[in-house]
């Protein structure tokens, strides 16, 4: 993991010092709310429907017990005793008073942790694989570089005031789980033909209103540009991008309004100006973070517990199959720990839940832990011969939920319950829809499955990238519930389309269902996955099992 | 039964009061009114503007524990905010209540204090009507320093008057000419406003009021080129900046115009100075990079961080002449403006006041803590650890 230099520390303290003057100046009126606002923003503070929010950066999703046990003691003692992982590889608290928050901002940086740029029209939190540094079909580690972005965009003097906010995430997998094809940049880790290290760069990706598939502006970078080719294409986007809309001001919109062409010729003329402004420091810092970042020692043990447990424990057979994925160590595993008991909002954690993950991790991970953008937990390297002992603590922590990749495992955004741009609830159709499959038993059988609700049009929810998608809207003041079939995030990045007419909050819950089961009816066999079939089959049979034509 | 009509009775009383005092001098009428406790209490509102002085003088001599009622609406000039401070200890001024547009209302009507652009009687009446009654409430009577030359609404004033609030008003000054009031500053030696010196005749807020030439009116300057005479109307040009730089506040040292790109003499003149907006295309300016002393960048609110790149950009073209950021910048970005390439920042006299010169000390360090700066470096001059 990513030791904090000195320089890194006295940062993240002289910023926490700075942000309790300006909560000063802003409580005595020296201040106006629409000058403190960026302020608040930049450091991870919004004023939402009832409150404050405090968002926290978890960069790339990698936290140390240690942290994870901070941010549950900051959850007792400022908050109302638990957190919120977001969708960005966040946390967030959805009560802290304005006065307390500089000593939370405090409280985070004596353990390395800070909650600056996770909101505001600068460069966000750096997002990342939730498996880098574990996963069999990993090509290299994506968080060195993701820590070199972080630390290059952190408090950069030209991008803190941009059109909008703007996010990179970097995969090292050719199994994108970092999203990156929906980015404003995404970095692909790829070599070229003569086996030097770097990066396909691709801009203007994005959900919300107008979601759109990143376009490839290079195809090979070399990793000792790349500072430089950031600094240009920000330097291109803060420029041009526009600024009379908000609706149009991400660099997707500049870049579908100008042309790839235009785009990559100015990026290009201003990498030549930017190149040379860099002395080599970069590419060393790099080199001392990946030597952060090397694999834990792991130990050589025997793993017949493992196989014993499976062959007794249905339920704990049940959990392998779902939660397990595969570790570049055969003898370990890769754990995801659900945030998404049936019933449960997903992603809401208990400060005794944190400290009990906290615990596990210490004992059996590495003292590693991960957030997922599919506001999971993970447990990136335990051996399997501790795996029974780690599914034990995670029952007693009532953290045991074997769904992850089904139907149930969903995405949803806060909706109404908290965001004040909501159109309507999703909370409660997350709830309903997990209630709903677990009473029937056939979350199993149906297999891999991402659903994904938004509350509104910004899509925080990610619904556009949903197998199958749900987008809350307002009509006529009431809530009416919109699907989107066959969306993915990954490499084979598609945007969900729209399905027809939306449903009323009484009719979704039936209408997924018949969806799903058309699809059971549909499949080849158990190992078709709902996209597949979707693929090879088009929507017209879903569409007709949404919208079935009434007996006469 | 008594009808008799209190307002009738007040208002002759008013009359009468005028008719006693027609003939009296200033200060002897000054002296018994204050010390007739038939008046209620009493309180003196003064702007510490330019004239203010002559009628605190004069109390200050008759009782200096009378309540003195300062309306600061937020938008004054910083000198003012000194010179009232000078006053009050000069004179010996014993009850000075700075009064203030309340917190709540300000932050609901005008959160970004820039309502005198777009509906200056609005503003005036949150930041000094409001207020004003609320401080004046429990008074008998209050005593203002207006004057009958000052013209409009004021030319037929009298002495007494009453107020909306049925509360009776003293206009001791009504027919005081410029020239007693200058007279009377000369022989009492008493302290001018510092903006005095500077053409400024009448000073309000910063933001509503301009120096006036010798031979205008002289509240010509308040809510200038707008129909408004009275507290209500638009943003004039202010006529001083501030130019924050490492040091501190100071006043602009650049004499010379400044040009648009496209009105850039074309033979060589001097000095040359240009005003940039930030989307501005930095490479169209590279065949007169080495030629421009002075490049000005226009920043039209805080939130529009264009002149940050152009800054960064003009630098890597070349340029190594003078460079500053101008407008809406708010203390907190000074040490983004200086990293980007900038020399200096141009404020204006409101933004000063709010943001005084600690604020933007307290980011003069802007060296420190960058990490740009750190992973620019060639590698061996790269700091240990790091
Ligand atoms: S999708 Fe809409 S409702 Fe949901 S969190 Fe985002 S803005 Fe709020
Ligand atoms: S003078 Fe101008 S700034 Fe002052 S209160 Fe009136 S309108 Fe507002």
């Amino acid at each position: 993991m990513y030791n904090y230099t000195k320089f890194d520390k006295d940062f993240v303290a002289t910023r926490a010092l700075q942000f309790r003057d300006q909560v000063q100046r802003r409580i005595d009126g020296s201040l106006t709310e629409d000058e403190f606002k960026p302020l608040r923003l930049m450091n991870g503070l919004y004023l939402l429907l009832h409150a404050y929010m405090l968002r926290v950066a978890i960069p790339y999703g990698t936290l140390s017990s240690q942290q994870m046990e901070a941010l549950a003691d900051i959850a007792d003692r400022w908050d109302k005793g638990y957190a919120h992982f977001s969708t960005r590889q966040n946390i967030q608290y959805h009560w802290p008073k304005l006065q307390d928050v500089p000593d939370i901002l405090e409280a985070l940086a004596a353990v390395d942790m800070h909650a600056i740029q996770t909101s505001g029209a600068c460069i966000r939190s750096v997002t990342s694989d939730h498996f880098a540094g574990a996963a069999a079909d990993e090509l290299a580690d994506p968080r060195p570089t993701a820590e070199l972005v972080r630390q290059w965009s952190t408090d950069h003097p030209e991008f803190a005031f941009l059109p909008r906010k703007f996010k990179v995430a970097v995969t090292g997998s050719l199994n994108d789980r970092a999203v990156t094809k929906f980015h404003d940049i995404g970095l692909r880790l790829v070599q070229n033909a003569n086996g030097a290290r770097g990066y396909e760069v691709s801009v203007g990706g994005g959900l919300g209103r107008t979601p759109m598939i990143g376009k490839v502006l290079r195809d090979f970078l070399h990793q000792a540009d790349l500072l430089p080719y950031l600094e240009a294409v920000l330097q291109v986007y803060n420029q041009i991008g526009r600024r009379d809309n908000k609706y149009k001001a991400r660099i997707k919109i500049t870049v579908h309004e100008h042309g790839l062409e235009d785009i990559r010729q100015w990026v290009e003329e201003n990498f030549a100006l930017q190149r040379p402004r860099f002395g080599g420091a970069d590419q060393e810092v790099l080199a001392r973070i990946e030597a952060d970042f090397k694999p834990p020692a792991f130990k050589n043990a025997p793993i017949g517990q493992f196989e014993a447990r499976r062959a007794q424990d249905p339920f704990f057979k049940a959990f392998t199959k779902t939660n397990l994925h595969p570790h570049k160590n055969p003898d370990y595993a890769i754990v995801t720990v659900s945030l998404k008991a049936h019933g449960a909002t997903p992603g809401d954690v208990s400060s005794a839940q944190m400290r009990a993950l906290a615990d596990i991790a210490k004992r059996w991970s590495h003292n590693e832990l991960r957030v997922s953008h599919e506001q999971n937990i993970i447990l990136p390297h335990v051996h399997k011969g501790d795996l029974p002992e780690v599914y034990n603590a995670l029952r007693l922590a009532g953290l045991a939920t074997a769904n992850i990749g089904l139907i149930s495992d969903l995405i949803a955004c806060p909706g109404m319950d908290y965001c004040d741009l909501a159109t309507a609830r999703s909370t409660n159709v997350a709830q309903g829809i997990a209630l709903r499959f677990d009473a029937l038993k056939q979350e199993h059988n149906i297999g891999l499955l991402k659903l994904k609700i938004s509350g509104c049009i910004n899509a925080c929810g990610h619904h556009h990238v949903g197998h199958i998608g749900i987008l809350g809207l307002e009509k006529g003041g009431v809530e009416s519930y919109q699907v989107t079939l066959g969306g993915d995030g990954t490499q084979n990045a598609a945007i969900g389309q729209p399905a027809g007419k939306g449903f009323s909050a009484d009719e979704i819950v039936p209408a997924i269902e018949r969806l799903i089961m058309a699809y059971l009816s549909l499949r080849h066999d158990a190992k078709e996955a709902f996209l597949e079939t979707f693929r090879r089959l088009g929507p017209a049979p879903f569409k007709a099992a949404l919208y079935p034509k009434k007996d006469t | 039964m008594s009808f008799e009509n209190p307002n009738l009775s007040l208002s002759a009383h008013v009359a009468s009061l005028n008719a006693r005092f027609e003939n009296t001098d200033t200060v002897e009428m000054l002296r018994e009114i204050i010390l007739d406790p038939s008046f209620g209490e009493l309180a003196l509102v003064s702007s510490f503007g330019a004239d203010s002085v002559v009628l605190l003088d004069m109390v200050a001599k008759i009782n200096r524990a009378l309540p003195v009622i300062f309306m600061d609406t937020e938008m004054l000039f910083h000198q003012t905010l000194t010179y009232q401070r000078k006053l009050a200890k000069d004179l010996g001024l014993e009850d000075v209540r700075r009064i203030q547009p309340s917190r709540e209302a300000v932050l609901e009507r005008d959160f970004d204090n820039l309502m005198h652009r777009y509906d200056t009687n609005a503003c005036c009446a949150l930041r000094k009507t409001e207020p004003l009654k609320r401080a004046l409430a429990g008074f008998g009577g209050w005593i203002s320093g207006r004057k009958r030359y000052q013209g409009g609404a004021r030319t037929s004033m009298d002495l007494f008057e009453l107020d909306a609030e049925q509360r009776i008003k003293i206009n001791p000054l009504a027919h005081w000419s410029r020239d007693d009031l200058a007279d009377y500053i000369a022989t009492h030696k008493l302290p001018r406003h510092p903006l005095a010196a500077k053409g400024f005749k009448s000073i309000g807020c910063a933001p509503c009021t301009t120096p006036v030439g010798t031979v205008e009116d002289e509240r010509a300057g308040r809510w200038r080129g707008q129909g408004k005479t009275e507290c209500g109307i638009h943003f004039g040009e202010v006529a001083r900046t501030v130019i924050v730089t490492d040091d501190g506040f100071a006043n602009d040292d650049w004499v010379d115009d400044f040009h648009t790109f496209d009105a850039l003499p074309t033979v060589e003149t001097g000095t040359l100075a240009v005003d940039l907006k930030g989307d501005f295309p930095a490479k169209n300016l590279l065949q007169w990079i080495d030629k421009i002393d002075m490049i000005r960048v226009d920043f039209p609110v805080f939130s529009d961080g264009r002149g940050f790149s152009l800054a960064c950009q003009l630098r890597l073209l070349g340029y190594v002449g003078r460079l500053r950021a101008k407008g809406h910048i708010v203390a907190d970005q000074y040490a983004m403006a200086r990293r980007s390439g900038f020399d200096e920042v141009e404020i204006d006299q409101a933004l000063a006041r709010r943001q005084p010169e600690p604020f933007w000390q307290a980011r003069a360090k802007w060296q420190a803590n960058d990490y740009q700066n750190h992973l620019r470096k060639a590698p061996s001059q790269a700091e240990r650890p790091f």
